[in-house]
């Protein structure tokens, strides 16, 4: 077997290849399937379309779409913790997945969110504060969500679309580096901390909406910490997510995958899957509550198939090359996804112990809404991938891209660097 | 080494500003976490043991408050089998398999001193009264989020799931019935007064009174609501387990208290903008280091740096 170390250096564009492929369509479909259905459940109630109850009263659009998938989506929050303000320089590479995926999982889990409220009309209070209950996690989470997803968020994305635009219209360049450089080069480091500080906030929060839910949420679930591990869990699962975006984008689109990068981030999502792990057992046997989880009945089998999907896959990871092998990894990555994920769902509706009798199951309309804005949100990342310079890859992959646009796209003005730069390949041979 | 006037004033700065807002936080902080009480908290008093069930209050409330008929049992008699969208009040009944007694039970809001729904409600659309402590409902505030429904430890809020315009359904005690200097409707009705309304510190004495001169009639000797989760405006009595009747055991603390650290947190909302302020210092000098080694990237490679 031969092994080709490549290093990740900057993001390039998936270009030369089709925007409109199967697949998009298919993602496109689900979509416009899922508005559709919207749409009608907007009409008709939520009681026709879906499998809710006044027990079960939220269903898999809060607990799946919004709280589950955004923090597998808060790679932008967890990585960029670790580049920015922990310096890890190496991690700067993959930060532009990161943030990418993180704006598409916040939107469509945003967009599921106003799907499932009963009287979205009664929405615009957000903008009166007078009107805010204050200590509500809801309130915070309704008013941190959109706020993060629309402006730190949304800027750390700005950069590849400026690039871009820098490279295809050079009318606009001047402008540029006159009037929008200096802003963003003043501004970024405050961007930056609000990007982290309001995922803390709102990512807490979501653990603390179940706090109120009382004797109702399982004892293993149940914690005064529960914002902590909530915040914690988004912690990891960003990684988790962004390894799976990063390793399914690579392979699929025939793209190099550096596996020292992966592996420094499947190391750091294992020591974080860890140290949660010993957190929460710490809690629960400091609440007394360990004999719940030997009890055998429905709760203590999902609290260890949660425990066994997140440690076992961390320790296999930190065993060893296992981390720098592609197909462990990648494997390793989708069932701590798959844990972790579990765990956030858990509390809200698996382990949300009601009424004897009560029961949810998630309608056909509500299943095809929620994986119909999933798709959207996949559509959207397929498409800026091949459009802007997100996913990383080897330098020299930059400069096949720079050839590729010289001959395709003549008026593009690509040719922008020092060319007698000493470092510089001959591009024309 | 020099000083300079800057980097003094910033140091003094740096120390003092988390010092100085734990100290304004923290007694802050806690003195929020003791809820105010209502004024004139009134409410109602119901005894199993002299209810009959004959459901006189199930139709009476449905009346008082304009709530369609639910006759979904068998399209003739008015019997919900569980408060919903069409029903605030019923009546259901306890028979245990074996030869224990049996029991009716009254259902509605509890009115609790510190509402879990109240604290959950994003925009104040379930709101207290600080009067008379009825939780009511203000439709021009709700946007149906259901939080109320996870909150409720008594699974007393109902959602209007089958409406384009759906609803919170819940008891308020007769709120407008109140204000003509009526009674609640279900309260007015009962023909044993195993029901009845009034003042809460009256009921209350009325209760012990009961349980004083019949002792070991009731339940452990004690009414249901006089502390249960920092307590509520709605009491019971019952010769049956508390249980049995669905009425849960939520411990004395107000479900609430429960937030009491994320009140502490947000309060000013001064944490977070000093972690904010803290991340945002580390920031700087990052991208101080970031920005220069992105100009030694341009010079080694003569690539324009990518953010």
């Amino acid at each position: 077997m031969k092994h080709v170390i490549v290093r990740w250096q900057r993001g390039v564009p998936v270009y030369a290849l089709p925007k409109i492929t199967p697949f998009f369509v298919f993602l496109c479909g689900m979509g416009a399937l899922s508005i559709a259905l919207s749409a009608y459940r907007e009409w008709a109630g939520l009681g026709p379309t879906t499998g809710m109850n006044d027990i079960y009263a939220w269903g898999i659009w809060k607990t799946f779409n919004t709280m589950v998938l955004t923090g597998l989506g808060s790679g932008g929050f967890s990585i960029g913790i670790a580049a920015w303000i922990f310096s890890r320089r190496d991690l700067h590479c993959v930060m532009r997945t990161a943030v990418l995926t993180s704006l598409v999982a916040y939107f469509s889990g945003l967009v599921a969110l106003g799907v499932d409220v009963g009287r979205p009309w009664n929405f615009y209070q957000v903008l009166m504060p007078w009107r805010w209950n204050p200590h509500s996690p809801l309130l915070e989470v309704a008013l941190c969500m959109p706020l993060y997803a629309c402006v730190p968020l949304f800027l750390e994305n700005t950069p590849p679309l400026i690039e871009r635009w820098y490279y295809t219209w050079p009318r606009f360049r001047p402008f540029m580096m006159k009037h929008l450089v200096p802003i963003i080069r003043t501004t970024y480091p405050y961007v930056i901390a609000l990007a982290y500080a309001l995922p803390m906030m709102h990512q807490s929060s979501l653990g603390a909406l179940m706090l109120l839910g009382g004797s109702r949420v399982h004892v293993l679930w149940q914690t005064p910490f529960l914002p902590l591990l909530y915040v914690w869990a988004a912690g990891f699962l960003g990684y988790a997510g962004v390894i799976g975006v990063l390793m399914v984008a690579c392979i699929s689109w025939k793209r190099p995958i550096d596996m020292c990068i992966l592996g420094v981030l499947g190391r750091i999502m294992s020591w974080l899957v860890l140290s949660w792990n010993a957190f929460r057992f710490l809690d629960i046997l400091a609440r007394g509550q360990i004999g719940a989880a030997f009890a055998l009945d429905r709760f203590s089998l999902l609290f260890w198939l949660e425990t066994l999907l997140l440690i076992g896959p961390s320790v296999y990871l930190l065993w060893g090359d296992n981390r720098r092998i592609p197909s462990r990894l990648f494997q390793a990555a989708v069932l701590i996804a798959v844990g972790g994920m579990l765990y956030r769902f858990d509390p809200t509706t698996l382990a949300f112990t009601s009424r004897p009798g009560a029961v949810y199951f998630p309608s056909a309309i509500e299943v095809l809404i929620a994986s119909g804005y999933v798709c959207l949100a996949m559509a959207a990342f397929v498409l800026i991938a091949k459009y802007l310079p997100i996913l990383p890859a080897p330098t020299s992959a930059w400069y096949d891209m720079e050839h590729y646009a010289r001959v395709v796209h003549p008026d593009w003005k690509m040719e922008i660097h020092d060319l007698s730069h000493h470092n510089r390949p001959n591009l024309a041979n | 080494m020099e000083v300079t006037r800057r980097e003094a004033l910033r140091s003094v700065v740096s120390k003092c500003v988390p010092v100085a807002t734990a100290a304004l936080v923290l007694p802050e902080a806690r003195a929020a976490e003791t809820t105010s009480q209502p004024k004139a908290p009134v409410g109602m008093l119901y005894d199993a043991t002299l209810c009959i069930g004959c459901k006189a209050c199930v139709v009476a409330c449905a009346e008082a408050n304009d709530l369609p008929r639910d006759v979904s049992l068998d399209g003739l008699h008015q019997a919900p089998e569980d408060l919903n969208a069409f029903t605030k009040n019923i009546i259901k009944l306890y028979k245990p398999h074996d030869q224990s007694p049996d029991s009716f039970v009254k259902q509605q809001c509890m009115h609790c001193i510190d509402p879990a729904c109240v604290a959950a409600c994003p925009f104040k659309a379930l709101w207290k009264d600080d009067e008379n402590g009825i939780v009511a409902w203000e439709p021009s505030r709700c946007i149906g989020c259901r939080y109320c429904e996870i909150a409720c430890a008594y699974h007393v809020p109902k959602f209007e799931w089958d409406m384009i315009n759906p609803k919170i359904v819940k008891c308020e005690l007769c709120r407008p019935r109140l204000a003509k200097g009526y009674e609640p409707a279900c309260t007015s009705v009962c023909p044993t007064h195993a029901v009845i309304f009034g003042p809460r510190e009256d009921l209350l004495s009325q209760a012990k009174e009961r349980i004083e001169q019949s002792p070991n009639k009731y339940f452990e000797n004690r009414v249901y609501g006089e502390h249960e989760a920092g307590g509520t405006q709605v009491l019971y009595l019952s010769h049956v387990p508390f249980e049995d009747i669905g009425l849960p055991d939520v411990g004395a603390a107000p479900i609430p208290a429960r937030l009491n650290w994320q009140k502490r947190i947000y309060k000013f909302l001064a944490l977070p903008l000093l972690m904010y302020a803290m991340l945002a210092s580390i920031m700087k000098k990052n991208w101080i280091d970031h920005r220069r080694e992105m100009r030694e990237e341009e010079e080694r490679t003569g690539l324009r740096p990518q953010l």
